[in-house]
């Protein structure tokens, strides 16, 4: 076997990872408009999922162009504005308002998308995914099956108070929490039930003025909408 | 060139049927024939080019880091496979999550580095590493041929069996929930070890 030098060694490494990194580099750099285009498709497609968009014929990039518009409502004392996204019911039409979720799970993060329908009340539909949540346990909030339990649930209370959709632990027949605000959590899947629970309270919780709005007037036109909905929050902040 | 002896792979040598390596992924990933095809066709690749690569430069690589260069090698196919696959097959490369990531680990790939590339001429080398991924695919595909379809009546995501025959259909047939869950397949493979060794003669 021939002997090699440390010096010869350090050199070989160090040539070797820079080759190595200068391909990587490239690859990456040219794969990337590609990849970012799947992960935006695979966006679109679950906000349409949201809205009740089972089998969509054709390109869903042109679809979701023709069913949906992205609204920004500036924010008091912040710069960033909240979106949302308005878009059309495909089962009976109507004009519901589709809004991201971000939080985190057991791994890693959650997201998903929840339809609440033109009274700023019901909730429509919803998807979630996750990065890497545990396959067969908390994992199954992907599921239709999962997400499906919420339609239909009301996010304010008969005291229009905002309480959110609860996912309850043990199920909700097994607690005081009335069934119309709460869904089951997942077996096995606590952490990430709970990770969804407070995802949609942290995230909803910010467009409550929005959903106040609605409530008032659920076919308002929507142009005039920003100036509105600071006209409610400061009447809800009066009483 | 010997070629029989480049076929041991296939069947005799069976890197998962005989040599018993690379089997987690080989459970993982074989839930449905689409990924198991995709994941057998990343192997391969890895496999072979791997080999190649290591062939090529196997006489300047000094012996008490070679393990760290061969970790280098095929830790960045890897990483080219996987962003080959997110930008290609989007969908299967979700499916196939942190396994494509993991086949730096499959005991396969180095495995034929040290035993094959390391000793042998570049061409050999990647035929060695082409046959083993091919060996390693083979019972992937078969798995994962027999899961989707007791699992879930499709193969490739086609419905073989009409939707009329199921229970909810008023139908007499419910599919085989076991089959999509990674236990099955551990059985799977036993009965394919099974009927391998009593039809193959021992050498």
């Amino acid at each position: 076997m021939k002997n090699f030098s440390n010096r010869y060694i350090f050199i070989y490494i160090s040539v070797l990872v820079l080759v190595v990194a200068v391909l990587l580099s490239v690859a990456a750099v040219s794969l990337k408009p590609l990849q970012k285009e799947n992960r935006e498709k695979e966006k679109i497609a679950q906000i349409l999922q949201a809205a009740g968009y089972t089998d969509i014929q054709g390109d869903i990039l042109v679809k979701y162009r023709e069913v949906a518009e992205v609204i920004n409502i500036p924010q008091e004392g912040s710069k960033d504005s909240l979106s949302l996204i308005k878009i059309k019911n495909q089962k009976d039409g109507s004009y519901n308002y589709v809004i991201s979720l971000e939080g985190k799970g057991l791994w890693g993060p959650l997201w998903g998308y929840i339809c609440i329908g033109e009274d700023g009340n019901t909730v429509k539909g919803a998807v979630f995914a996750h990065k890497g949540e545990t396959p067969g346990l908390g994992a199954e909030i992907e599921k239709p099956k999962f997400a499906n339990t919420f339609i239909g649930k009301m996010l304010f209370d008969e005291n229009g108070e905002f309480v959110s959709v609860k996912v309850v632990k043990g199920g909700v027949a097994n607690s005081t929490i009335n069934p119309i605000h709460g869904v089951d959590a997942i077996s096995g899947g606590t952490v990430t039930s709970n990770g969804v629970d407070k995802m949609l309270y942290n995230c909803l919780s910010k467009y409550v003025p929005f959903f106040q709005f609605l409530k008032q007037e659920p076919t308002a036109d929507l142009d005039n909408v920003n100036s509105e909905i600071e006209e409610v929050s400061e009447n809800n902040i009066n009483e | 060139m010997n070629i029989k002896k480049y076929l041991g792979p296939l069947s005799k040598d069976n890197p998962i049927l005989v040599q018993v390596l690379g089997v987690c992924s080989a459970l993982a990933v074989t839930a449905q024939l689409k990924p198991a095809v995709v994941m057998a066709l990343s192997v391969t690749i890895v496999c072979a080019m791997s080999n190649f690569v290591i062939s090529l430069i196997r006489n300047t690589i000094p012996p008490r880091i070679r393990i760290i260069v061969q970790l280098i090698i095929v830790a960045a196919l890897v990483i080219v496979v996987d962003l080959v696959l997110q930008a290609y097959v989007y969908d299967i490369s979700k499916m196939l999550s942190v396994f494509v990531g993991l086949i730096i680990t499959n005991c396969i790939i180095m495995g034929r580095i040290e035993a094959f590339a390391l000793g042998n001429p570049p061409i050999p080398s990647l035929i060695d590493g082409l046959a083993n991924g091919m060996g390693y695919g083979a019972v992937l595909v078969i798995v994962g041929a027999v899961r989707e379809f007791f699992a879930s009546g499709s193969l490739w995501n086609y419905q073989l069996i009409p939707e009329s025959w199921y229970v909810e259909n008023g139908g007499f047939y419910l599919n085989n929930g076991l089959m999509s869950i990674p236990p099955m397949a551990l059985i799977l493979v036993g009965l394919l070890v099974w009927i391998h060794r009593s039809t193959t003669k021992q050498a």
